[in-house]
């Protein structure tokens, strides 16, 4: 604000433009000549004689003559600006002085106002006061127009922001008003179409006001069910819809009483209507009134009537004699509607210069009213007593009621007769329909009937049926019983009989048993003699099976032994052999007696051995002469000795080594591998060295067959053990 | 020496890893006459050289260095002829493990 303030004030100074707001930076002297012309036409005249011609302050005339003077002295801006820009604005503080304002625009010559406020111009001392109050006066008006100038920037300011909005809104006195009218014509110059109807009612719509009407929600008035029935006819709320129907039996029931009733009952129905018609009279009063206020067309006229009938009743009870009761009865009465009961007494009145209108088909509701209608007006006529002057209008009103009425008697019948034709169209229809359906009732039920008759003989045939077939089920099953019965005492004397048989065999039986059956026990006995014979003879089979089977594999160790042409694995016969020999001990011993490498490796066939034999003695001989402890002196003198020693035949005797070596190849061509294998065992020292080798394969050799020989003879045995 | 050489490859022994007992002695024989010729041929070619280096050249240091390798051959050959026989007390008994 402050800023802005000062941005204002230093504007004007310049001369050459006023703020943005000022469209009239143009204070200067020239412009100022033209703004001062056109206010003010009359000032040119009195430039210089005006001054001295007024003593009043017309200020105007003086202020164009000091200009000249004073133009180049002082240009302030602010009073130029405030003259053109808001006049009225600036006017307030100085409503009485509008002169000097005027003065004040033509740029404040010093010697213009004082002249124009004391007077003419011959006072020196005034200029400070003027002065001092011109300071003031500028300082107010631009005090005013600056905060003229900063309500409105703020205005415009808080359409933008929001913020300043709130603020503005909030702090600035009559500042939300002005916001909210700059928003509003915003939002209608957006929006044109939802300008008045919606959002903005507060915006003066004057036409669209709802008005309530004064009879519409509660009141405080009692509902009267005296009102001889119906406010229907009454605009606004209805007290009750039944009540019309009332109203019409009311109707009825006065119309009858008249005709059949003699003149006392009438005179009691008289009496009693009067007491009716009172209380809807005091009603009538304060209700009347209340319809004329509702502004609708149609109670006006009842308006106008209504005071009338409100004094008729008070008028008839005020006129004693004169008039006679039937008079003020009757009125009243006519008003629930009854017509024709009242025309007599008002024939027979005395007064009565127009007779109210009688029709004969009054029960009719609407020609009720008609004549209602008719007759107020010429009660109305009757009591301003011009009856005389309404006489013929009346009589022709009333003839052309009658006619009126005539034609809508005859509409009614018409349309009676109508009903009465289609009510018994309408039965006719409903008879034949009626007998249609009791026809196919009929049908129908006959269908039923045979439908049934025959389920019923169905249904009888098969309980019928079931009947016998029970009874043919019962039948046969007596007689079964009965054929068991007799079956079940056939067979007692059956068993009876086989009883005594048996007793008389067995008897028999005994008397022969001693004599040849005797010797049956013997039989038995020697029978199982027999068989224990018999089974120690199987045992013996097998035994001798046993010893077949373990001669058998014997047999096969023995010929895969001998057909082998080189040393071969018998493994496979031996554990044959074992197993056939069911844990015997003596050829268990004999097995395991075997040298394990033989029957893995397989043993030499004989041939094999003689020529390893002949190998091994020609080994044997080159180390034949060597002495005890040789060296290599004395292995090279055998071995080259050997060459030239004599071979022997036979069986040389002697314990040197050539002697043994032919003994042992003798045996060995002879066949006798454990003679040979004596004879080389004897054999010591460089020699025995080396036939070791063929010593152990003669041994291994020797061995098995030993243990076959065993093994074979403990078959035989046991062949020969079981005998 | 060439018949025996001819003897030992005849041998059946070839299964086991131990020589065949008839062979025993043809394989000394081998065993010394190889050690014999390596022996006696190292033995001469050390005289050779220190006759060359030492003895300017003279016969005789080959001669002896021959007869050394020579002579150490022959012990070991005899040894192991000895000992060959005395070894075999063991050889004809089965050993069992128990």
């Amino acid at each position: 604000m402050t800023t802005q303030n000062f941005a204002d004030t230093k504007k004007p100074n310049p001369n050459t433009k006023a703020s943005i707001n000022d469209p009239s930076p143009i204070v200067l002297p020239g412009s100022q000549t033209k703004t001062a012309e056109q206010p003010i036409p009359m000032a040119p005249g009195g430039v210089a004689s005006v001054s001295p011609s007024f003593p009043s302050p017309a200020t105007p005339s003086s202020d164009t003559t000091i200009p000249p003077e004073n133009v180049p002295l002082t240009p302030p801006p602010p009073p130029g600006g405030k003259v053109q820009t808001a006049p009225p604005t600036s006017i307030p503080p100085t409503p009485p002085r509008r002169g000097d304002a005027d003065t004040a625009r033509p740029v404040a010559p010093p010697s213009g106002p004082s002249s124009s406020t004391t007077g003419p111009a011959h006072i020196p001392p005034p200029p400070p006061p003027p002065k001092k109050r011109r300071r003031f006066r500028t300082f107010l008006i631009t005090m005013i127009l600056l905060s003229g100038l900063a309500y409105a920037g703020g205005v415009a300011y808080s359409l933008r922001s929001d913020n300043f909005h709130d603020f503005f809104t909030e702090y600035v006195p009559y500042g939300e008003e002005a916001v909210l009218y700059f928003e509003d014509r915003e939002f209608r110059r957006r929006f044109p179409k939802l300008t008045n109807q919606t959002h903005r009612p507060s915006v003066s719509d004057p036409g669209n006001k709802v008005t309530i009407p004064s009879k519409s929600g509660l009141t405080w008035k009692v509902a009267d069910g005296e009102n001889n029935g119906s406010d229907l006819g009454q605009k606004g709320r209805h007290m009750s819809a039944l009540e019309e129907n009332n109203v019409k039996a009311k109707v009825e029931r006065a119309q009858q009483t008249p005709s059949n009733a003699t003149a006392g009952e009438k005179d009691a129905a008289i009496e009693k209507a009067k007491k009716d018609a009172s209380p809807p009279s005091a009603s009538k009063p304060t209700e009347l009134p209340a319809p004329a206020t509702k502004s609708t067309p149609p109670p006006e006229k009842p308006k106008v009537e209504a005071p009338p009938s409100k004094k008729e009743p008070e008028k008839p009870a005020e006129k004693p004699a004169g008039k006679p009761a039937p008079k003020p009865v009757e009125e009243p009465r006519r008003d629930p509607k009854i017509a024709p009961e009242v025309n007599e007494p008002s024939v027979f009145m005395p007064i009565a210069p127009i007779d109210p209108l009688k029709i004969k088909n009054a029960d009719e509701p609407l020609v009720q009213d008609l004549v209602k209608i008719i007759n107020d007006i010429i009660t109305v006529a009757n009591a301003d007593n011009a009856s005389g002057k309404y006489s013929s209008t009346m009589k022709k009103a009333k003839d052309q009621l009658a006619v009126v009425g005539g034609r809508i008697m005859a509409l009614k019948t018409a349309e009676q007769d109508a009903a009465k034709q289609k009510i018994e169209e309408t039965q006719k229809e409903f008879d034949n329909a009626a007998r249609e359906l009791v026809k196919r009732l009929e049908a129908e039920m006959r269908d039923q009937d045979a439908k049934w008759r025959e389920e019923f003989e169905s249904e009888r045939e098969k309980i019928s049926q079931s009947y016998e077939e029970r009874l043919k089920t019962e039948i046969e099953r007596t007689e079964k019983l009965a054929a068991q019965r007799h079956h079940n005492a056939l067979l007692e004397q059956a068993i009876a009989l086989k009883k005594q048989f048996l007793s008389d065999v067995t008897s028999r039986v005994e008397t022969e048993r001693n004599g040849r059956l005797s010797k049956l026990a013997d039989l038995s006995s020697s029978v199982s003699d027999l068989e224990s014979l018999t089974s120690s003879w199987n045992s013996v089979i097998d035994a001798n099976l046993k010893t077949q089977h373990l001669q058998v594999a014997v047999d096969a160790v023995r010929s895969s032994l001998d057909q082998a042409d080189r040393p071969r694995p018998f493994v496979k016969e031996l554990a044959a052999l074992k197993e056939i020999a069911d844990a015997d001990p003596v050829v268990d011993a004999a097995i395991a007696s075997i040298n394990p490498t033989a029957y893995q490796r397989g043993i030499p066939t004989t041939p094999q051995l003689i020529e390893r034999f002949r190998r091994v003695a020609a080994e044997v001989r080159k180390a034949s002469l060597l002495p005890e402890e040789a060296g290599v002196a004395s292995h090279a003198a055998s071995w080259v000795l050997s060459k030239v020693l004599f071979r022997k035949q036979g069986v040389p005797v002697g314990d040197d080594v050539e002697s043994v070596l032919t003994r042992a190849e003798t045996w060995l061509e002879e066949g006798c591998l454990d003679e040979a294998a004596r004879e080389m065992n004897s054999l010591g020292g460089w020699a025995g060295v080396l036939t070791r080798d063929w010593l152990g394969e003669c041994r291994r050799v020797l061995e098995v067959r030993q243990a076959l020989e065993v093994i074979s003879t403990e078959a035989r045995l046991q062949s020969l053990r079981v005998d | 020496m060439a018949e025996t050489n001819s003897v030992t490859p005849s041998s059946p022994a070839a299964r086991t890893m131990r020589p065949v007992s008839e062979a025993l002695l043809n394989e000394k024989w081998d065993h010394a006459i190889s050690s014999m010729l390596i022996r006696s041929s190292l033995g001469l070619s050390f005289g050779v050289i220190f006759s060359v280096l030492l003895f300017k050249r003279r016969a005789w240091p080959a001669w002896v260095g021959l007869g050394f390798g020579a002579g150490r051959a022959w012990e070991e050959a005899d040894a192991t002829f000895k000992r060959g026989g005395v070894a075999t007390a063991r050889e004809g008994l089965r050993m069992v493990r128990t």
